[in-house]
């Protein structure tokens, strides 16, 4: 049985047309990255899979039951996600955060928050306030407390778009990992991270899934060009392949 | 602890102060025998008089206090104010409606009722109103309270320029529009304690809710806060502690705005403790200023508001540069 799965899920917003009858399943562990162009619908599908939203039509199953049945805090304890951006409105401390996050839950706060704090290497910042603190050290304090309930399953919209390429790698490389042994969805901008760090891929295109598979049988994909309006041209480098994306109206280089 | 020790010290200084200024100046020492066993004239005119009206200002300020620190939360804007949604036009409507129209009720009974009701139920109506019209997110309830808030006040200038006949009815209506406590009896001032610890309880009740919201609408959501429907019941909580202020002090200018960043500045911005700073700094800054207004110019006394306004925004400025210079 899937962790979480969406069942036709349809959306519309304004008569636009948002999601359309998507379905996925999505299994209890395993990193899985969402990829598509602006307006394809995957942070709708993102926070529909979370209960921020509800679907119009079809319906989106934790486990065996409905989401929208499950208790607030059942549902934020066993689902962490974690938004495109975040910047409180008040200066608070990374202490300050996690205890908002462990009674949003109904987690106990004391030792939950030593053990978060260490676990993401923050210990020395537990009293610093959020205006203090660096770029890396921000993203580190918001996935430390989205992780604080230690949840099953991880959606991420986007994570680490401001960062620095340093912070940026660690960031998703921590994403991809836990889905060894959670699940983690992550919505990925960077097709070539997508590729190189996640188990598995989902295009999406148009309020739809164009297609869903092992992230190394997608790679070769045209489909992917068509989804994106350009024409990739796949590098390999030693292990890694890259997709260098050219403007669709480009020649072919003659050889 | 250290905030806290200051706070109460200073309310606790704030109390002495106001108790022994006024019309004519007693000495701490006099005030403590008043309460204590004072049966001559002036005992009886402080713990009959100047005592249940320094409490009362006490009660005002904490709940101005109270209501600023929700609007600012809900609003996460700095320049949010509890007279936002329309209170303060409402109030000023409904006590409008009882000094000038005759409705053959003891007006000191119409007049807190009515200003009560305008307070509150303007904002209820903007909160209505935004809703009908589809603006769930905050900005939508702001303009709907600026749209609001035009409409009573020309509502309340034309009943102004319609119903009084003489002058002085204007000077009273403009009086309670700047604000003024009444010197409550010591039931009123029972009544007006309770509504404050009510108060206080349930904004409590919002504190968890406004810390979340505080994070931004996304993560507030993933960490559990139903965002459409928390707004508009903290928006109605606000505005109901704010109408028990207003009923018994009238349009107190500036302190639920003030109120509010100072306690940020001594206990932080997690709502709970926020809220308690919020209400004892609101409460100091009543107390002095509604000796000020008595002891100023005597006999004469100087509308509330316009203490909290002349004093506060200087003081304020000062606090705001020092704060950002750090």
């Amino acid at each position: 049985m899937s962790a979480l799965r969406a069942e036709t899920v349809t959306t519309r917003r304004g008569g636009m047309s948002i999601l359309h009858a998507v379905s996925v399943a999505l299994p209890r562990s395993g990193s899985v990255a969402i990829i598509g162009p602006n307006g394809a619908g995957k942070s709708t599908l993102l926070k529909q899979l979370a209960g921020l939203e509800i679907p119009e039509a079809g319906r989106i199953l934790l486990g065996d039951r409905d989401l929208s049945g499950v208790p607030v805090r059942e549902r934020v304890a066993r689902i962490g996600y974690l938004p495109q951006h975040f910047a409180p409105h008040w200066d608070l401390t990374i202490d300050d955060l996690l205890r908002i996050r462990l009674e949003g839950a109904g987690r106990a706060i004391g030792d939950t928050i030593t053990a978060t704090l260490a676990r993401f290497d923050l210990s020395a910042l537990q009293r610093r306030r959020w205006s203090t603190l660096s770029g890396g050290e921000q993203a580190r304090a918001i996935l430390a407390a989205v992780l604080a309930t230690d949840p099953p399953i991880l959606l991420a919209d986007e994570p680490g778009a401001s960062l620095d390429v340093r912070h940026r790698l660690a960031l998703v490389e921590r994403l991809a990992q836990r889905g060894r042994e959670h699940l983690s969805v992550v919505v990925m901008h960077d097709i070539d991270l997508a590729f190189r760090f996640f188990d598995r891929v989902i295009l999406m295109d148009a309020g739809r899934i164009i297609i869903e598979g092992e992230a190394r049988d997608l790679f070769d994909d045209r489909r992917l060009d068509a989804a994106f309006g350009v024409r990739f041209e796949r590098l390999f480098i030693g292990d890694s392949r890259l997709l260098y994306a050219r403007n669709q109206a480009d020649q072919l280089p003659m050889p | 602890m250290k905030p806290w020790l200051w706070l109460s010290a200073l309310l606790l200084l704030a109390l002495v102060a106001a108790g022994c200024a006024g019309h004519d100046w007693v000495s701490p020492f006099t005030l403590v025998k008043a309460i204590a066993a004072g049966e001559d004239m002036r005992s009886r005119l402080l713990v009959d008089w100047r005592i249940p009206r320094v409490l009362a200002a006490a009660c005002v300020g904490a709940l101005l206090g109270l209501g600023g620190a929700v609007f600012q939360g809900v609003f996460r804007n700095p320049l949010a104010e509890p007279y936002l949604l329309g209170s303060a036009g409402g109030a000023a409507l409904g006590a409008t409606v009882a000094l000038l129209v005759p409705l053959g009720v003891p007006q000191a009974l119409l007049l807190p009722a009515l200003a009560f009701a305008g307070a509150w139920g303007a904002t209820v109506l903007v909160i209505g109103v935004s809703r009908v019209a589809g603006a769930i997110d905050t900005a939508g309830v702001l303009l709907a309270g600026v749209a609001i808030a035009a409409v009573l006040g020309a509502l309340r200038s034309f009943l102004m320029l319609a119903l009084s006949d003489e002058t002085v009815s204007l000077q009273i209506v403009l009086s309670w529009v700047l604000g003024g406590l009444q010197t409550p009896s010591w039931s009123g001032l029972g009544l007006l304690a309770v509504l404050s610890a009510l108060g206080l309880a349930a904004t409590w009740l919002v504190a968890r809710g406004l810390d979340q919201l505080g994070l931004g609408e996304a993560i507030a959501q993933g960490f559990g806060l139903d965002v459409r429907r928390f707004i508009p019941m903290a928006i109605l909580v606000g505005a109901a502690v704010v109408a028990a202020a207003v009923a018994f002090g009238g349009l107190v200018a500036f302190v639920g705005l003030a109120a509010p960043h100072i306690a940020r500045w001594a206990v932080g911005p997690l709502h709970r403790p926020l809220l308690a700073a919020s209400a004892l700094t609101g409460a100091i800054i009543v107390i002095l200023a509604d000796a000020i207004a008595r002891a100023a110019l005597p006999p004469a006394e100087i509308p509330l508001g316009l203490v909290t306004a002349v004093a506060g925004g200087p003081f304020f400025i000062v606090l705001l540069a020092r704060r950002l210079r750090s």
